[in-house]
């Protein structure tokens, strides 16, 4: 009989140790870690294509040609957080600040994304589209960075809250009366969001492989 | 003098620059980058257009930098991407950040530098198109087939790590069709189509994009076949056993026309007429009457005293030889020697020689006689000489080779001959054994006596025969015994109905004297129109009505047809006929002759073949 407990327990062991990121135990944290990223990487990947839309359409209309894109270098606010550039690099920061840094991005967009829709809706002959498609990434990226909270919580929950964000100024450059400077502002703030977007969708793949598939998807 | 040089030196340079200018060589013109790519967001590759070489050999150098960057790096390697190309490796590749990159184009005569382009490698994605594209069709059982198209990524993606998310997409068409067929299939590498066209030739190609780039080219188009078969399948099935069931049909319809009557009588057989017991056929073939009639016992006449009247012919019509067999159908024709063609030269047919009456019944007994046969006495007359004894004819003749007694499905007693001298081939009555309890067959029909199925004792009880010397007028019983066949009823009847023969004497008919409780029938002739009739003079108006017996159907029931001398069937009433109450139905009909008169009844039931109610019987019996 102590054999049979022994045997049983060495099963269900290896039935809960895939995942060494469960210390809350066992099968049930296994398959909510894998729902949640599924469904961060859902988000994250929605986000882009929406900002990445939001960006053609915006340049498209009201910026193609002017060159802006000469000036918008290195002009995000969150360069400043020290993001992987390349797979090397990605695969070379822990799990867990990686996961921290996919929160501290998703946190720095919190206030530029309000402001954002804020702006655009008070433009007289509001951009619809462009103006739908920031509304529905404020409130997308709400929802992910709940998501990468939670996340964050169940696999290293003694991470204490972060709160390394970069801070938004661009607001005032929002609001100049000058409309090429204006408008650079908008570029600018859209091309940012366009790329910082495509950082936390391939972060969060990343992320996924490593954390859910063991580097095998 | 200084001057001068000064001067000279101008005008050599502009000389010189003139010179140049002439010999149409200038600096180059601006390139351009027209294009990059990053196959795998590891690496990428840009490729520039030259302008204008101006006619000198042009070295071209390509020179970048980074956003947040102020180094200026030169192309690391001109060479990977092909001609006018620099492609960065993995070093060199940053994602989510913006390169800087010019082209100089250089000559003798000077560079030209290209615009500067900004290019951010995340923008810039575009696989190379997938692998090892695999199109197989698949047959499930008792399913459609369906084309499953296998594929690999390119190569040098790093998917594992989730570096790079591919997704395909496939397109398949029908080789002559226009328009393609397109299917997402997201990130699986498999996939199935199952609306396919069969017979035909399809083409498949897939193609990848990263989760957010550029489509890949289409692979090389992979040609597949869809076999035809696959819905031909049961359409010829069906159609080969549709032709073989009608080919099967066929041959049972001819098998069953070929031998339709020999596989009905198997299904059908016959009833079996009587026979007599201890008969020998061969014997009678022999044409040894005596011993023949030894053998069934007859010795003597049984007594006669009861059919004195009875005078009874027997026409044998014998067309071998000379009047063996004579017609004795009535006295009147006694010249008569109209054989039949399909009865034996029997020495004793017909004369009376057999002259034990007693002997047919004798004869009529066979063993092998089923219950349903019953003895058809022949009444033999001497055709020419009434005065002979009348005897009682107990052979049976057959009327198809050379069996005595023929009877319905088996050895059974024959019926009486046919009188009728140039009577149709009897052979042709009967080409069943079982059917050929035949009788004479008058050209005016004659009537069917009735047979009485009861076997030898009713034969015995119910002679007809009575002697000959007694004279009496020619009478001819008919005994038909007859299948229960319709079809040889017909027959039958046609011949009867239709004699073209000629005329021969009037047949005819028997009255039946009584039946005994064995149900036999004791039959009188029927007094005809010949005067000599001794008994009963007959009037055709008012002598007793006789019916004909077309057939018998089973049950023992007696089809009786109305003679067509006699204007009506009648239920006439003979007082010296009785039956007794336990007659049988079919002895009800066949006694019609005894029944008292009840004309009206029993007349509307009988108009042609009709059959009689036996209630009618029944209650004239009683």
């Amino acid at each position: 009989s102590l054999l049979l407990l022994l045997v049983s327990n060495l099963l269900l062991w290896q039935s809960v140790t895939p995942l060494p990121v469960c210390p809350g135990g066992a099968v049930r944290c296994q398959v909510t870690l894998r729902d949640l990223f599924d469904r961060a990487v859902v988000l994250s990947h929605y986000i882009h294509n929406l900002s990445s839309e939001m960006f053609s359409e915006f340049d498209k209309r009201y910026t193609q040609g002017r060159g802006f894109i000469s000036k918008a270098l290195n002009s995000c606010h969150t360069s400043s957080l020290a993001t992987p550039e390349d797979k090397e690099q990605a695969q070379q920061i822990s799990q867990k600040d990686f996961l921290s840094l996919i929160v501290s991005i998703l946190r720095s967009w919190n206030e530029p994304l309000y402001h954002l829709v804020t702006e655009v809706r008070g433009m007289q002959e509001a951009p619809e589209a462009i103006l739908s498609k920031a509304i529905e990434i404020e409130e997308q990226s709400k929802r992910l960075l709940e998501g990468m909270e939670l996340i964050l919580s169940q696999v290293h929950p003694e991470t204490r809250e972060n709160a390394v964000y970069s801070v938004w100024s661009g607001l005032p450059s929002l609001q100049m009366a000058d409309e090429e400077s204006r408008l650079f502002a908008y570029y600018n703030l859209l091309h940012c969001l366009r790329r910082d977007s495509h950082k936390i969708d391939n972060y969060l793949k990343l992320l996924k492989c490593r954390i859910v598939h063991d580097n095998n998807c | 003098m200084k001057e001068n040089v000064a001067s000279a030196t101008v005008f050599t340079l502009l000389l010189f620059f003139n010179t140049c200018l002439l010999n149409g060589q200038s600096p180059p013109g601006k390139p351009e980058i027209f294009k990059c790519r990053s196959p795998n967001k590891e690496t990428f590759t840009c490729w520039w257009r030259p302008g204008a070489d101006g006619g000198l050999p042009t070295n071209y150098s390509l020179a970048y930098h980074k956003e947040g960057e102020k180094f200026i790096h030169e192309c690391p390697d001109y060479v990977t991407g092909g001609p006018n190309s620099c492609h960065f490796g993995k070093q060199y590749t940053s994602m989510w950040r913006t390169y800087i990159i010019t082209v100089n184009a250089t000559n003798e005569m000077g560079s030209t530098l290209s615009d500067e382009i900004y290019v951010d490698v995340t923008y810039i994605v575009e696989p190379d198109p997938p692998l090892n594209v695999v199109v197989e069709v698949k047959q499930p059982e008792d399913k459609k087939p369906y084309l499953w198209i296998k594929w690999s990524p390119p190569t040098l993606i790093d998917l594992k790590t989730g570096w790079f998310t591919l997704l395909y997409e496939i397109q398949l068409k029908p080789e002559n069709a226009e328009e393609w067929e397109t299917h997402f299939a997201g990130q699986q590498t498999d996939f199935k189509v199952l609306s396919l066209h069969p017979g035909q030739k399809y083409l498949v190609q897939v193609r990848c994009k990263p989760d957010h780039g550029y489509w890949s080219s289409w692979s090389p188009g992979y040609s597949i076949q869809i076999p035809s078969e696959f819905t031909m399948k049961d359409t010829t099935m069906w159609i080969s056993v549709a032709v073989l069931s009608a080919v099967i049909c066929l041959i049972i319809v001819w098998a069953v026309a070929l031998k339709g009557y020999s596989m009905a009588t198997c299904i059908f057989p016959p009833v079996p007429g009587p026979k007599i017991k201890g008969f020998d056929a061969h014997l009678l073939e022999k044409g040894k009457s005596e011993e023949l009639l030894s053998a069934l016992g007859c010795q003597d006449f049984p007594p006669t005293s009861d059919y004195e009247d009875l005078l009874v012919e027997y026409l044998e019509v014998d067309d071998s030889e000379d009047q063996h067999l004579m017609s004795v159908h009535s006295k009147e024709h006694p010249s008569q020697g109209m054989k039949p063609t399909y009865l034996d030269p029997d020495t004793d047919s017909g004369r009376g020689s057999c002259d034990s009456p007693s002997l047919l019944s004798e004869k009529c007994e066979e063993p092998q006689a089923s219950p349903s046969t019953f003895c058809a006495p022949e009444v033999i007359e001497k055709p020419e000489n009434p005065e002979t004894t009348h005897t009682w004819d107990p052979q049976c003749r057959s009327m198809e080779g050379k069996t005595p007694c023929f009877h319905a499905g088996g050895s059974k007693c024959s019926t009486w001959p046919l009188p009728q001298p140039s009577q149709h081939n009897p052979r042709s009555s009967y080409h069943n054994i079982g059917d050929v309890c035949e009788l004479a067959v008058r050209p005016t029909g004659a009537p069917a006596t009735l047979l009485d199925k009861a076997g030898k004792d009713a034969l015995k009880s119910s002679q007809i025969s009575k002697p000959r010397e007694e004279g009496k007028a020619a009478q001819q019983r008919e005994v038909e015994s007859f299948h229960s066949k319709t079809d040889k009823d017909t027959h039958w009847l046609l011949p009867q109905e239709k004699t073209p023969f000629g005329s021969t004497k009037p047949v005819d008919y028997v009255e039946i004297h009584k039946v005994n409780k064995d149900g036999a029938l004791s039959l009188l002739p029927k007094q005809g129109n010949n005067s000599n009739q001794p008994e009963k003079p007959r009037d055709p108006e008012n002598s007793k009505e006789y019916a004909k017996v077309s057939r018998v159907m089973d049950n023992n029931i007696l089809v009786l047809v109305p003679d067509l001398h006699t204007k009506n069937v009648a239920c006439s009433e003979e007082s010296a006929k009785e039956a007794p109450p336990s007659l049988e139905q079919n002895q009800a009909e066949k006694g019609l002759a005894d029944f008292p008169a009840t004309p009206s009844n029993c007349r509307l039931q009988l108009g042609g073949l009709e059959y009689l109610d036996p209630a009618c019987f029944t209650h004239s019996f009683h």
